[in-house]
Parts: structure tokens; C-alpha cells; sequence
């Protein structure tokens, strides 16, 4: 059993008069202690498929299919005091950018103790704060600065402090949704090494989003691509980013395209030749392989038949035409 | 709090206030026709108090000594003789203040108290049909001048059931304890209380609505629901928490509504405060008592908006140490 | 709903003339209860009051809008002084604004109106310059930030009058602000005017909607039960106002996000 099974899992937005689908069937597993990034550019669904899991996602979504298994508890359908009941405990979320997931008027160690008593009403008071202080220790923020409020944190530190919120309860899953993006360089890496450390010290499954390859690299054993609401190629980082100095074995098209945007002198992202336009408009029904319109070896068969899932190696799969073909 | 922010704040307020003494002085006693002027002139005085009123306010000194005489009254806490009364105006308005405070205290208590629940009731439901409503009626009750609402209530309560006093502070003729006095100012307070209530806690009920709305979009509310915090822990502590710089910084100007609402419900319900002295005062042109209960009103929307500023140091703590 | 009042108000008093020289004669003509002669029943002098509420709109309306434009142009043009020039003229204006955002409107009003005289004209001008600072405010904000756009900075560096930029450039994309609060300024106005009149500072020859209720409360229409002589001008306070806080909400709600998509 995983920690995490997600089958088949959909997630439509009403949009207007129509509904998008930002999550088209997705499947995916974390096994206990296991860190699987999920990349992809903005718009193709990453968030969302985070947001699911502990049912955070907004009024106007709903989940059309699939489940979503937590330590065997099945989320979807749950009600909302149960929800609340594994929510942090089970599962915790880093949130994009921090900038503005603490709230402003409050203390940062409050708000810290806040989720630790929100789940422990028995706990005791001095052995509470004694926590949180042990928890922003962890992380690296001073028991001088517990006090303080988030405006006077620098980006760094806030998120930081948000990871240490997340670690309050002891969560066997930590979700981290662009947890470094809008860092400068230097706090990306401190905050990366730090997930990583964690990840191990703490025992945690971490399930990281990122359209940055780099960052998810550095922290996941494993990386799903998604492209336009489906997940389009998975494996281990290895497989699909391959070894420290060897060339990347990526099946997809579009992996390919991701590496190929993100030189590795971690500046700013640049889109490679090939990846020009967007991804497509998903409240519009789509025939055959979604990144047909942008991919460099588009076939006119990827226009009318949705590509087939090839297993390239134990573990790495990918969904192409052009495997099959090589395949065949 | 930095004691500079204080000293500034402290200094626009003395300012302020000055500002304020001086405007009524040119609106009472400068401009063309200006009371003070007629009244010395008129014949509402016998010469004895006419003579009195001259030396009070200086009216044979030129306007500059006036001025200062004025200034000087000002500090010496005299507002002048109210020729109506008979009495001086500081006495007269002494009189008024406790009932106006009364009627304000308890209206204002009420109206943020109803007002903000609605606010959230309307804002955690938002788009909903609750919101809607809530939305709607208060934006409908807001249209109602207030002694119209005060009409309306009269002819509901008193008029038709008599289950309410409709006039006055007390029954007149009734002779009871402490007690059962208290309890007859409490009946006759209702309905101006409530008056008052109805057109400003829809004002308040539609400003927390709107800022809880924006709020409850921001991340850390995300954040909050993440954490798996009751629903009722996550509107009022975070949601609401974030929404009361814009609620305070509208109390401010509530006064000022407030205190316009006052003149027309004490009419309307007769109730013996600053309200019905500053309509009593118009129609009997008794200016000085006017005069007094304008800058007293001034006074007090001045300092409330000082009492808000600092207020708002206190809830804010990323402009607190600015 | 706002189109009903304004026909209601223009046309009505075409089609049913209002002759305030009419008095009833009869002990049994005033206070009368609605009938098929008289629809909202009579006053206490025997006037119907139906007619009398259509006359009195149009004075509501007339006083409103003439202390709105008195109002708009005055918070409109120092708004638009004080965040085009910025610098001292800007501190010195709002203070001033500041200083008039804080004392009490009603009181003001009242004292002003006590003072001045109770003609529709001098009602107009009373309301009206105790109006204006909330507008002032807000279009110095626009203001502000139109300033700092690259379309007037560069119109500006090619040496464009002040007066030329502000009417090419800044006016036009103010204007639908100031429509909105227009809106809203002529609502605060209505009710301003009905108090007014109402505690007896109308214009007693002009009978506006508030002048009507005056005349209801201190007739002893109330404890008479007459209703509809309190009733009829009263809705017609609250439809008129609600109808022109309706528009100036709307408005704000397809502006302001517009406002803000375009910094």
C-alpha cells in the first residue's frame, strides 16, 4: 500500500457558462517517504491536482472522478469535519511564494501553536510553545524572532516559517506548491536544502510542485510531467532527467522541451525553440495529443488519436506517438 | 506605538480642534448676518443681557480682539447664554449630553454588533442567496432617511399596537423606584435605539461584507482552511481579524452619521438630547445653544477619528512600527 | 427602476396638477383615507396628497441634482488640482479636504441652512459644499496614479500645457469615476435635502418630499393613524435614493475592477 494513491483523478472548474478541466484523470502514487515532484508550466493543472488532496480547492471546482487515498482513507466524499480532522495532521501545505499564506496580523509562533492546538486540545500550553520553538529551530529562525510578525520576515524566512507550520503536527505528507518561487537565488537553495534535509530527518513523503526542473531535481526521487491537465511522462528523477553529467533520457517531447527552457545556470527561464505559444485552451474539446500544436515532431496522427502510455523502462513511462513507433 | 507617531498624531489633533474653534467663530460670529452680530442688535435680550453678551464676547473690540475673546471663552469652557433657556449654554448642553450618549452608546453597540454578524453571515455564504438578501435589505434600509425608518416604527409600535413608548425619556406622572425608572428610560430608548440601528448597521453590515469578501480570497485564509481550523475559528479569528482595519477606519465616519441621525430620531421620538436642542435651537433660532452643540458634534467626530487612528496602530502590525 | 421615478416625477405632475391653493372645506376633507378621489388620501389641510407627492419629487430631484453639480465639479476639480500637481498644492488641499471629511455633514448642513436661509437655492448650495470631500478624495487617488503613466509622462516631456494634459489625457479617464460617484453623491444629497427638510429647514413656498412629512409629523398625522400622508412621500425618499445608490453601485462594480485591470 502507498501513502499516497490518487486513481483517475479529475477536477472540473465551471467556467462562465462551460466547465474546464484542469485535472483530466490522473493517476498517481507516493510511497512513504518517497518525494515525487510534479512539473509543468503554469496552467496545466499542478495546483489543482495539490489543492485536491486535502480538498482545498475553490468553490467553483469539483472533482468529477476518481479517489484520492490517504493512508488508506479515502478523501473524496469525506466530510468536512473529517477533513479538518487529517488535515495538517496527515497532510500539510506549503503554499506559493509565502508572501502572503502567514497572516499579517498575527504572530508567526501563534499561528504555529494555532495549528498544534487545533488538533491537540489536550496539549499543554508550555510544552506547545516549547514545540513551535523546537520548529522554528529546525528551520533555521531564531527563538528570538518567534514573536515576530511576517511583514518582518524576509521571503526566505517566511517560508521558512510556513515549513515549519507545515511540520507542527507531524504530517506523513508535505504538499509544496512553488515553494521557492519568488526567492531570490540564494534563499531558493537554502529553502531547497532544507526540504531535502527534512524530507529524511523528519520522515516525510513530500509531494512538490514546480514548473522550475532544477528545484524539483535537487529535492524528488521522482518527477510526473503534466501537460495540459494529463500526465504526459513519469519516472525516477534519474530516468527522465538523468545522471549527474549525462545527457537527459526524457521520452516526451515536452520534458524535452523543459529541459531544453531551462538552461542550468539557474537564471531566468528560457523558452526553447519549439516551445513557443501556450498551452491549449482546455474548456475546448481536444482531439488526440494535447501538445500537438507546439510539439517540433508532431505527426498528423498525434492530431486525431490521444497517444498511447509506453513503458520505456521499469518505472518510466511516457505517452507519445513517436515511442510507439520507435517501440515498434 | 512610537511616541513620535503619537506626537504627530497628537499635534494634528490640537490643530484640528483649533481649526474647528476657529471655523465656528467665523461661521457664528464673522460672516454677514451672522447671529452673534443680529442677536446684539435684537430685541430677543433685555439690555442687562445684551449688555452681558457684548462684554462676553467683546462686540465692541474689533474683530481680532473678538477673536481672541472668543478663543479665550473657548478655553475657559463658556459657550455663551442661551436666551431661550436662560441659562448658560454649557449648562443647557450639560443637560442633553448624558441622553444623546445614552442613545448613541446603545445604538452603536447594537448597529456593529448586528452589523458586522450580518457582514459575515453575507460574506461566508458570498454569491449565495442569504448574501443576496442580506445585501439587498441593507442597501434598501440604507435608502430610508432616519426619521422616516423612526415614522414607520411609530406608527408599527405606537400607533397601531401601543406595545412601545413612542416620545420622551420617561412616562411623565410615573412615580417609581431606581428601578423602575431605569426600566422606563429602557422601554422609551427602544425604538430611537433601534432607528438608529436599522439605517447604520445596514452601513456596516454592507462594509464588512465587502472587506470580509476580499479577504477571504487572500492566501492566508487558504492557509487557515489548510490547517484543518473550524470553520467559525476560520472567519472570525483570521477573516475577520484582517477586515477590521477597514471597519474601524469607517466608524470613524460613522460618528459623523450617527450624530446626523441623532438630530432626526430625537426629534422624531422627542427625545431630550443634543438632537432635539440642536432642532429646538433652529426653530427658535436660539443661536449660542446651536453654536454649542455643532462644535460639541465636531468635537466628538474629531476625536473619534483620532481614537481610530490609533486604533488602527494597534490592530495593524505592519504600520505600527512606522 | 430609476427611469420609473424620473417619469413618475417629470410627467406626473403634467397629468395631475398639483394647486397648493386648494384647501379642502370641509371638516370631512382632510385626512382622508385613500380613495377612488383622492388616491393617497388628504392632508391635514385637505390636500390630496398623490399630487402633492409628485409636485414634491421634482424638488427632491431638483434640489439633489443642483447640490450634486455644485458637489461633483468642486470635489471633481480639487481632486484633480491636487493629484495633478502633487507637491505643496497637494498637501495644502487635502488638508483642507481632510479638515471638512471630519466634521459632521448633517450638523454642518443644518447649521449652514439655519443661517443662510431656507431657499431651494441656498438648500442646493448648502448641501452641496459639504458634499464634495469623499470625491476629491477619490479622483486625486486616480489621479495620482494616471500621472505616472508613460502615454502622460511622454505627452508631458514634449512640453503639453498642464491644462491640455488634464483635458486630453487625464479628464476623460476619470470621467466614468466621476459618473459613479455621482450616482452615489446625488443619493447622500436626496437624503440630506429630506432631513432638511424635515426638521423644518425647507423651502417653505417649494413642497419637496421631506417638507411633506414635516408637515405630516407636526400636523399630528401620525397619531391620527394617517399613514398614507406618511407613507407615500417617505417610499418616494427611499425608491428615488435606493435607485440612485443601485446605479452608483453598479457602476463602481464594472469600473473598479477596470479601474484597476489598466495600472
Amino acid at each position: 500500500m502507498s501513502l499516497l494513491e490518487i486513481d483517475n483523478l479529475s477536477v472540473d472548474y465551471r467556467v462562465g457558462t462551460g466547465s474546464l478541466r484542469a485535472v483530466d484523470h490522473v493517476s498517481l502514487r507516493i510511497e512513504a517517504g518517497e518525494a515525487l515532484g510534479v512539473v509543468g508550466e503554469s496552467g496545466c493543472g499542478k495546483t489543482s491536482l495539490g489543492l485536491s488532496v486535502p480538498m482545498l480547492l475553490p468553490g467553483n471546482a469539483t472533482i468529477s472522478s476518481g479517489s484520492i487515498k490517504l493512508a488508506d482513507h479515502e478523501l473524496v466524499g469525506m466530510n468536512e469535519a473529517q477533513l479538518n480532522r487529517l488535515r495538517w495532521t496527515a497532510v500539510a501545505f506549503v503554499f506559493q511564494g509565502a508572501m502572503n499564506a502567514l497572516n499579517p496580523v498575527q504572530r508567526v509562533d501563534r499561528q504555529i501553536l494555532e495549528a498544534i492546538s487545533a488538533h491537540d486540545s489536550h496539549a499543554a500550553k508550555e510544552e506547545s510553545s516549547q514545540r513551535v520553538l523546537e520548529l522554528l529551530d529546525l528551520v533555521g529562525i531564531a527563538p528570538a524572532r518567534a514573536k515576530s510578525y511576517p511583514h518582518e520576515f524576509s521571503g526566505g524566512m517566511r517560508q521558512r516559517a510556513m515549513i515549519a507550520m507545515a511540520l507542527a503536527c507531524r504530517p506523513s505528507l508535505l504538499i509544496a506548491d512553488e515553494p521557492t518561487t519568488a526567492l531570490d537565488v540564494i534563499s531558493q537553495a537554502q529553502i531547497l536544502a532544507l526540504l531535502s534535509s527534512l524530507r529524511r530527518s523528519e520522515d516525510l513523503s513530500v509531494l512538490m510542485i514546480s514548473h522550475d526542473l532544477s528545484a524539483i531535481k535537487r529535492v524528488c526521487d521522482r518527477i510526473v510531467v503534466m501537460y495540459a491537465g494529463v500526465v504526459v511522462e513519469t519516472g525516477t528523477t534519474e530516468q527522465v532527467l538523468g545522471r549527474r553529467g549525462e545527457s537527459a533520457l526524457a521520452a516526451h517531447p515536452y520534458t524535452q522541451a523543459l529541459i531544453g527552457a531551462h538552461p542550468d545556470l539557474r537564471g531566468e527561464r528560457v523558452l526553447a525553440p519549439g516551445l513557443a505559444g501556450h498551452p491549449p485552451d482546455l474548456s475546448k474539446p481536444i482531439t488526440g495529443c494535447r501538445f500537438a500544436d507546439r510539439c517540433p515532431s508532431a505527426m498528423s496522427v498525434c492530431r486525431e488519436i490521444v497517444p498511447p502510455t509506453v513503458t520505456i523502462s521499469e518505472g518510466h513511462t511516457a505517452s507519445c506517438h513517436l515511442l510507439k513507433k520507435v517501440g515498434a | 506605538m512610537s511616541a513620535r507617531y503619537l506626537t504627530r498624531k497628537l499635534a494634528t489633533l490640537v490643530v484640528t480642534l483649533y481649526v474647528t474653534v476657529s471655523f465656528n467663530f467665523l461661521l457664528f460670529h464673522v460672516l454677514p448676518g451672522s447671529p452673534i452680530q443680529l442677536l446684539a442688535r435684537s430685541g430677543h435680550y433685555d439690555p442687562a443681557a445684551r449688555a452681558q453678551l457684548i462684554k462676553l464676547f467683546g462686540l465692541n473690540h474689533p474683530l481680532l480682539a473678538q477673536y481672541f475673546i472668543y478663543l479665550r471663552n473657548m478655553v475657559h469652557g463658556d459657550l455663551g447664554f442661551s436666551y431661550v433657556y436662560r441659562k448658560p449654554v454649557t449648562t443647557v448642553l450639560g443637560g442633553a449630553i448624558g441622553n444623546t450618549l445614552l442613545l448613541v452608546g446603545t445604538a452603536t453597540l447594537v448597529t456593529i454588533l448586528v452589523g458586522v454578524w450580518l457582514g459575515v453571515m453575507a460574506a461566508s455564504r458570498a454569491h449565495s442567496l442569504t448574501d443576496a438578501s442580506i445585501t439587498v435589505t441593507s442597501l434598501a434600509l440604507w435608502s430610508m432617511p432616519d426619521f422616516f425608518t423612526g415614522m414607520i416604527l411609530i406608527f408599527i409600535c405606537g400607533v397601531w399596537t401601543h406595545v412601545l413608548p413612542i416620545s420622551g425619556l420617561v412616562t411623565p406622572g410615573l412615580v417609581t423606584g431606581t428601578w423602575g425608572h431605569i426600566v422606563d428610560v429602557g422601554r422609551h430608548l427602544i425604538l430611537p435605539a433601534l432607528t438608529l440601528t436599522f439605517v447604520n448597521a445596514a452601513e456596516f453590515s454592507l462594509i464588512s461584507r465587502n472587506t470580509l469578501v476580499d479577504v477571504m480570497v487572500e492566501d492566508y485564509m487558504l492557509t487557515a482552511r489548510a490547517k484543518g481550523l473550524q470553520r467559525r475559528t476560520i472567519v472570525w479569528r483570521h477573516a475577520l481579524r484582517n477586515a477590521m482595519l477597514p471597519i474601524v477606519t469607517a466608524t470613524a465616519l460613522y460618528v459623523g452619521m450617527i450624530l446626523g441621525g441623532a438630530i432626526q430620531v430625537e426629534t422624531v421620538f422627542s427625545w431630550p438630547g443634543m438632537g432635539l436642542l440642536i432642532y429646538n435651537s433652529v426653530v427658535q433660532r436660539d443661536y449660542p445653544v446651536l453654536e454649542g452643540c455643532f462644535l460639541l458634534f465636531a468635537i466628538a467626530v474629531i476625536a473619534t477619528n483620532f481614537i481610530s487612528d490609533l486604533l488602527y496602530q494597534v490592530l495593524d502590525p505592519r504600520v505600527r512600527r512606522t | 427602476m430609476l427611469a420609473i421615478v424620473l417619469v413618475v416625477i417629470m410627467i406626473g405632475p403634467i397629468i395631475f396638477p398639483f394647486d397648493s391653493q386648494s384647501f379642502g372645506t370641509s371638516a370631512a376633507s382632510i385626512l382622508q383615507a385613500p380613495s377612488r378621489a383622492h388616491w393617497m388620501g388628504t392632508t391635514e389641510l385637505g390636500q390630496d396628497v398623490f399630487r402633492q407627492f409628485l409636485v414634491g419629487g421634482r424638488i427632491s430631484l431638483y434640489v439633489g441634482l443642483s447640490a450634486t453639480l455644485i458637489a461633483i465639479v468642486l470635489g471633481a476639480g480639487l481632486g484633480l488640482i491636487s493629484g495633478y500637481y502633487a507637491g505643496w498644492r497637494d498637501t495644502v488641499l487635502m488638508r483642507i479636504t481632510d479638515f471638512f471629511l471630519v466634521l459632521p455633514t448633517l450638523p454642518l448642513i443644518i447649521v449652514l441652512a439655519a443661517l443662510f436661509g431656507q431657499s431651494i437655492f441656498v438648500t442646493s448650495l448648502v448641501i452641496g459644499l459639504t458634499s464634495w470631500p469623499q470625491t476629491a478624495r477619490i479622483i486625486r487617488s486616480q489621479v495620482l496614479s494616471l500621472r505616472e503613466r508613460p502615454l502622460v509622462q511622454r505627452v508631458r516631456s514634449l512640453g503639453a500645457g498642464d491644462l491640455r494634459i488634464m483635458r486630453k489625457h487625464i479628464l476623460p479617464n476619470v470621467a466614468p469615476l466621476i459618473f459613479a460617484n455621482l450616482a452615489l453623491v446625488l443619493s447622500g444629497a436626496v437624503l440630506a435635502q429630506a432631513a432638511l427638510a424635515f426638521l423644518g429647514l425647507g423651502d417653505p413656498v417649494q413642497v419637496s418630499w421631506g417638507t411633506t412629512l414635516h408637515n405630516a409629523f407636526n400636523s399630528g398625522a401620525m397619531s391620527q393613524g394617517a399613514w398614507w400622508y406618511v407613507m407615500t412621500p417617505g417610499v418616494g425618499i427611499v425608491v428615488m435614493v435606493l435607485a440612485f445608490s443601485l446605479v452608483g453601485h453598479s457602476l463602481d462594480r464594472v469600473l473598479n475592477p477596470l479601474l484597476r485591470g489598466e495600472e
